[in-house]
Order: C-alpha cells, then structure tokens, then sequence
C-alpha cells in the first residue's frame, strides 16, 4: 500500500539534509504543503538525528558581543548610537541594582560596597574594550597588504616576480605580486637602511622609459612592502626595478639601483 | 529553577528577555561551532549565528513541542541558515575561489582551529559517522558540513544520482539507530 509513497521517504531524507534541489525539491514541497503526516514526521525524524550529530563539531565560545546585539536589538526600540557598550553598561547597572536590593535585607553596607565594584569592573571592560578595538584596528590596518595579496593571487593572470639584490645590497630580496589590470604589491627584505632624506622608488618598465611607481620605506630589519597602481596604459610591465632616490621621489631614476626582477 | 527549552521558547514568544538570555546561553554554545565548521570564516559565524537567534525570537510563537525538540528547532534553522551562506559564497566566488574550495573540501580541518583540538573533535564525530558505511558517510558529510546538494555530491563523487539519494536514505536511517538507541 505504501509503494506509491516509497519515493517521496527518500526525497524527505535528501531534503532533512538541506541537500534536495531542483525539480525534485519543488515536487517535494509540493507534496508537503497540503499536508503528509508520514513525511512529516519522517522530518521531524531526520532532524532530530541531525541535531544529535552537532555536538561533534570542535567546541568554540560563542562570540558574547553577538548575544549583546541581540539584546539590544530585542530591547531597543530605535537605533541609538553606541548599542553595544551601552546595552553591557545597561545590564552592569541591572545588575548592580539587583545586587543592591538583595543585600538591603541582609546589611546597607554590603550593597555599598559591591556598588562601588561593579561601577568600577563596567568602566574597567569598557576601557578594555576600547583598547581591544584599537588594537584590532592597528592589525587589521598592518593585515591589509597581505589580505590584497592573497586576493589577487586567487586570480590565475597574476604573476609573481622575483626581485635580486644589485650592486651595493647583494644580500636584498623581494617579490612582486602583479595583476596586469588590478596593480599589486611589492614586497622586500635584507634592504640597507634608509639615509636621511631618502627614500626607495619601485619602477615599472615596459617597451619606453621606466615609469615610477611609487616610494616607500623598509623597517630596521629591511623589510618594507607597498601597494602599486596599475599602470595607466595597461601596457605589459617586463621589469621591475628599486632604485634609492630623494624621499619625495623623482620621474627618472637617477640613484642607484638596490633591486631588479630577472 | 531549572526551565526546560521548550518553556524557554515558550517565555520567549511572549516577549520575555530574560528567558531569551537563557535561550541564548543555552543553545549558542550548541549551534556555534556546527555554524563555523559550516562557513569556516569566524566573522561571517557570528553574523549567521545573530541572524539564527532574532529567527528564533521572532518565530518563538511557532514553535511546535510536538514537531521536535528546541535543539533539533534550533540546528536544522543553524544549518540552514549556514549552507545559504556557504551556497551564496560559491555562487559569487565561482571564477576564482573553485579551486580553493576544492582544497578546503579534500582538508577538512579549519586551518585556524587547534589541532589538538580538531584531532579530538574528529574523535567524538567519527564514533557516530564512522559506524557508517563509507559511501553513506561520505554522501551525509558532504551535505552536512559541505552544503553541497544532491546533484553537487553526483557530480563530485562521480555516482548517479539516484545513488546518491539511496545512500543519504539508508545513512539516515542508520545514523538515526546510532545516535538514537530506542
């Protein structure tokens, strides 16, 4: 009696999984929707196995600020500036108040102190907090070169070019990342360190003369890295070049040259 | 007092903040991780675990005790809302990002995870799926942890796709007397 029905216990498996599509998926919610009670319930089934499968996954905390969001979201009746830490200051003092009526009953001094304390641990995490977004702000700022990078090489035009140390800095290295339409990056290391007023000045050349392609600094270990514009014409580039030159920088390499791809 | 889900979900469809708090603690702990293993990316975990919860706010009222429990309620929405995540990703990502997703499908292990810790996890998740058949687990993870559908899993595994549907059946099936025991 149930061979008519057969298909469609396979079709509520493959769709408790999330894993039904097409036209199959239409004809199954169009079974569904009027209403089958074996399938149904072979749902309720299969989620309930699925569930079961997901204390597998790695345990990881939950972000807190998500459930501040949506308290906040849950609480607020209009957008106001500044939600999250107003939302965790809102409930310290919930808190706090809640601490203070109890502690009536048993000692008013109680009540005081816990809320000097708590005034003092919201406006500690607060502070914390503050700190925490610079921080994040600074490594995501040093982040953005390498992300760019990384960007850019998923796209199969992009070539990386190798950079050899010339004349007066044998022992300097870099790499340039290169999309003929997007720019890229060049990255160096082992450069010497910058004398006063100076700067080194990263060249692209094509068929005609070298064209600049932007100054920039390395750190005390010689390394440096610097976002270059794609070239105006889209001509190819066929060489790289560093040379070391006035800090401004200037339309034609005059100074000499530190690096060089090929 | 010890307030069960499902009064949890019941405080929650009447406006009750502080049991939707309690929700929260109880159940992000549970559908967090499956929604990073899912979409591998800590930020974008968060967005859809925020998204998974208003759902859950906002549809308390809907919920069925009788249709299944708040944990099954609340992974099938987490799942859900991962692979949309995942399948919109691999829509707009498709020129590039192809060959990376392959990688990432043939190396399970979230590269920012701990090893340790992944090590033991794969422990814990093997002893339900490893006691399947392997056409069968391979089918049910790739569904499960990848978001591929049906026709995605044919093609990857190279099979028919009635194959593919028969084996998420009988993997189902047989999962469910694991997991399960009556």
């Amino acid at each position: 009696m149930n061979q008519r029905h057969e298909p469609f216990d396979t079709l509520a498996a493959v769709y408790a999984l999330g894993a039904l599509d097409g036209e199959e998926r239409r004809e199954f919610e169009a079974h569904l929707a009027p209403g089958c009670a074996r399938c149904a319930a072979a749902l309720a089934q299969h989620a309930a196995t699925l569930a079961a499968l997901a204390p597998s996954a790695p345990p990881v905390v939950p972000p807190p600020e998500v459930k501040e969001a949506l308290l906040d979201r849950i609480g607020a009746p209009a957008a106001r500036p500044e939600r999250a830490r107003r939302g965790r200051l809102r409930w310290a003092v919930a808190t706090a108040a809640a601490v203070v009526v109890s502690a009536w009953f048993t000692g008013a001094f109680v009540a005081v102190r816990y809320e000097a304390q708590l005034g003092q641990m919201a406006r500690e995490s607060a502070a914390q907090r503050r700190e925490l977004q610079r921080d994040i702000a600074a490594l995501n700022d040093e982040l953005a070169p390498y992300r760019s990078a990384a960007e850019l090489l998923r796209d199969p035009v992009t070539q990386v070019v190798a950079l050899r140390g010339l004349g007066p800095s044998p022992a300097a290295t870099g790499r340039v990342i290169w999309h003929p339409k997007a720019g890229g990056h060049v990255f160096v290391a082992n450069l010497p360190p910058l004398p006063p007023g100076k700067a080194y000045e990263l060249w692209t050349i094509g068929d005609a003369a070298p064209r600049p392609a932007g100054v920039f600094r390395v750190d005390a270990q010689g390394r440096g890295s610097h976002r270059i514009a794609p070239v105006d014409d889209g001509k190819p580039v066929k060489v790289f070049a560093v040379t070391l030159e006035p800090e401004d920088g200037v339309q034609a390499p005059a100074g000499p040259m530190v690096l060089a791809s090929k | 007092m010890a307030n069960s889900g499902a009064d949890l979900i019941k405080g929650m469809a009447t406006g009750d903040r502080e049991a939707f708090a309690r929700f929260y603690d109880r159940y992000a702990p549970l559908v967090f991780p499956l929604i990073l293993k899912i979409v591998r990316e800590r930020a974008e975990a968060a967005d859809v675990l925020q998204e998974v919860f208003w759902e859950a706010w906002r549809g308390a009222a809907g919920y069925d005790p009788g249709r299944g429990s708040p944990e099954a309620w609340m992974v099938t929405r987490a799942r859900s809302r991962a692979i949309d995540r995942v399948r919109a990703r691999r829509r707009r990502g498709e020129m590039f990002v192809a060959a990376v997703d392959e990688t990432l499908a043939a190396a399970p292990d979230d590269p920012a995870g701990d090893a340790a810790v992944r090590a033991e996890e794969r422990g814990v998740l093997r002893s339900a799926l490893d006691r399947l058949p392997e056409a069968q687990r391979d089918v049910i993870e790739l569904a499960y942890y990848g978001g591929l559908t049906q026709t995605e899993i044919a093609e990857r595994l190279k099979q028919p796709l009635g194959t593919v549907k028969t084996r998420i059946r009988l993997g189902l099936e047989r999962l469910r007397e694991i997991v399960q025991p009556l």
